[in-house]
């Protein structure tokens, strides 16, 4: 039995430990799995334009070092001297490792002379000379169709990838192919079978919009991130953004987040903590609802600069003010004093999860503990159209992932003014909410006036009143419930005629 | 390095280069462009040396009118027996001057689209000890 176990244990440690390398392209590790794993061949495969180059220059110059080095042929894809021109452009393109680590290869001559065997032993030469620990074919689909034009035909293609992926392995070094194709589903290529992992890039314009989006289709012996995960190209290079999905050992059902509420934490507004039965429960998203000048920013400012008098920084994702327009002083000065940290998204080409990665890399830089999301309607604004019709999935699994950090989250929703009824909250994201105070006017006695509920506020007792507030110099202060009208829902509020009312005046 | 210094740099290796090939004749010039060929061919392929050396041949053709340049097909052996051609034509100071244009050009070319930084990295792996030698003495001076 202890002789089983051991030989069990044994084997377990005799068993193949792939090393993982980093791509140095930030999220694309997330999305693999970990990394790529040492002496695959892979693919990374898109439509023109996608970024496919530019991804795989990233990866070589990240990997490459003088006792590691990296082939990069290039064949009768994008000019060899405009790819040079133009890879020079992105930071990561380090020319000193040039020659010295990485070593760039033009197979043209050799494919226009040749067929699929020539290439083969040139490619096989040249990594024999430099030893190589990554190779790179750029464009692979040249390779292709050059075959086809000489009538190497699939059977010759296949047995060229075949060749290629075993030696490529066998020369132990981790291989990319790059080529031009429009679909994963659409190709029957025998690069698909062969590859141990598939990198798909589209691009895709939607009303004016263009999003880019990265796709692991396969990735041998690991566990990739499943789906389409967008991308951004800048000067830096390509930068992914993962999707944010639920893991399935996680809930953010309101009966979990109930349990893991571990206390209150004050709005910095007594009257309002007081409505919400003793603050808002921390790793809470509060909506905060009412129409233009109700005070919403004041409000979640008073939450964010109360934070700051605990210790707590904070976080703002503004996406309808610039940090140079923020209205109020308080907020302006906490920001300056580097208390509060501003995420300015107003580019309008943004997807939920670029926004989330900006939002949790500086929540984990400043341990910032509260959030406002300014606002909700700034947000959908901000993002790509595409990402636009799923607003409220794709916020629904930002702010469960927020919250799941243990952020206390404010977001701040407009409501429409209208002044024949009194609305809550807007239809839609009042689902996403944990808790929701809605801010509105109300004419009282000629006199417009502002008055705050607390509508929900999930496992807690909480005020049912109608409370009178107003902006001083010092915040919001909280006044009394409004208990002498009656006919607040509808907007117009008459004053209580009943003598159960009078009475009530009369004690006053 | 500014680029100015770098530029200067690298016309004075092809100078220094000439100098010293000159006494080889038109065989010593076209060893220079056949070891810068074999280092950029491999970067860029034999149709984008093809069509840079073209360029450079086009501009040099206004002081060197002499200079032969056919509408043969884009190989660089043709290239390069037109240059040889064209210079034992000439005398040798004429050649070494013209070839030296069109090198600069040639390089000046190369420079403009892949980098300064990239240009002197290929021609040291062309011409090595004659780029180190002038290094040196560059950062010497």
């Amino acid at each position: 039995m202890l002789l089983t176990s051991k030989l069990r244990d044994k084997k377990m440690d005799s068993k193949v430990n792939i090393r993982r390398l980093n791509t140095g392209v930030p999220g694309l590790d997330n999305l693999l799995g970990g990394g790529l794993p040492e002496f695959s061949f892979n693919l990374i495969a898109g439509t023109p334009g996608s970024g496919k180059t530019t991804l795989a220059h990233q990866i070589m110059f990240a990997q490459a070092k003088p006792d590691k080095r990296a082939l990069f042929f290039t064949v009768m894809g994008e000019p060899p001297l405009k790819m040079l021109r133009y890879q020079q452009q992105f930071s990561f393109f380090d020319i000193t490792k040039v020659n010295e680590s990485i070593r760039f290869v033009n197979l043209s001559k050799d494919l226009m002379e040749g067929d699929f065997d020539v290439v083969f032993a040139r490619i096989g030469q040249e990594v024999r000379d430099y030893a190589p620990s990554l190779v790179f074919v750029d464009s692979f689909r040249s390779v292709v169709q050059a075959g086809r034009a000489k009538e190497a035909g699939v059977s010759g293609l296949q047995r060229f990838v075949q060749q290629l992926g075993m030696q490529m392995t066998g020369w132990q070094a981790t291989s990319f192919l790059i080529g031009e194709y429009l679909s994963p589903e659409a190709e029957s290529s025998p690069i698909f079978t062969v590859a141990d992992g598939i990198l798909w890039l589209t691009q895709n314009l939607h009303r004016n919009s263009m999003v880019r989006k990265m796709q692991v289709v396969k990735m041998r012996g690991q566990s990739q991130a499943p789906g389409l995960h967008t991308f951004r190209m800048s000067d830096e290079g390509i930068r992914v953004f993962p999707r944010a999905i639920q893991k399935q050992d996680e809930t953010f059902d309101s009966e979990s987040k109930i349990s893991r509420a571990q206390g209150r934490i004050s709005m910095g507004i007594s009257g309002l903590d007081q409505m919400l039965g003793g603050g808002l429960p921390m790793g809470y998203a509060l909506l905060v609802v009412g129409p233009s000048g109700s005070g919403k920013t004041i409000l979640s400012t008073e939450f964010l600069a109360e934070g700051v008098r605990r210790g707590e920084t904070g976080v703002i994702a503004a996406f309808e003010k610039s940090p140079s327009q923020l209205l109020n002083i308080k907020l302006a000065e906490l920001v300056k004093a580097e208390q509060v940290t501003v995420v300015n998204t107003r580019t309008l080409d943004l997807s939920i999860d670029e926004t989330l990665s900006d939002l949790i890399a500086m929540v984990r830089k400043t341990k910032a503990k509260r959030m406002v999301i300014d606002s909700l309607s700034g947000f959908e604004l901000a993002l790509a159209p595409e990402f636009s019709e799923d607003f409220r999935g794709s916020l629904y699994r930002m702010i469960a992932q927020l919250t799941d950090m243990g952020i206390t989250i404010v977001m701040i929703a407009e409501l429409e003014d209208r002044y024949t009824d009194l609305r809550f909250s807007p239809y839609g994201s009042a689902f996403l909410a944990d808790a929701i105070v809605v801010q509105r006017y109300v004419e009282m006695a000629g006199k417009l006036e502002r008055v705050c509920s607390v509508v929900k506020v999930r496992g807690s007792d909480h005020s049912k009143d109608i409370c009178l507030f107003s902006i001083t110099d010092q915040g919001i202060v909280m006044g009394q419930p409004v208990t002498d009208y009656t006919g607040l829902l509808t907007g117009q509020p008459q004053l209580d005629g009943s003598e159960k009312g009078r009475a009530k005046r009369d004690t006053k | 390095m500014t680029m100015d210094t770098r530029n200067l740099l690298r016309h004075q290796i092809i100078k220094s280069l000439l100098a010293h090939h000159m006494a080889k004749g038109g065989g010593g010039a076209i060893l220079l462009w056949e070891q810068l060929a074999t280092q950029l061919i491999s970067l860029i392929g034999e149709d984008g040396f093809v069509t840079l050396y073209d360029r450079s041949v086009v501009l040099a053709k206004a002081i060197f009118p002499w200079l032969e340049l056919s509408a043969q097909p884009m190989q660089i052996s043709h290239r390069f027996a037109e240059l040889r051609s064209s210079l034992d034509g000439q005398s040798a100071a004429a050649a070494n001057a013209a070839n030296s244009l069109l090198l600069i050009t040639f390089t000046d070319i190369i420079a403009a689209l892949i980098g300064e930084e990239m240009s002197i990295n290929t021609l040291h792996s062309a011409w090595g000890h004659v780029v180190d030698k002038q290094v040196k003495g560059q950062k010497n001076g």
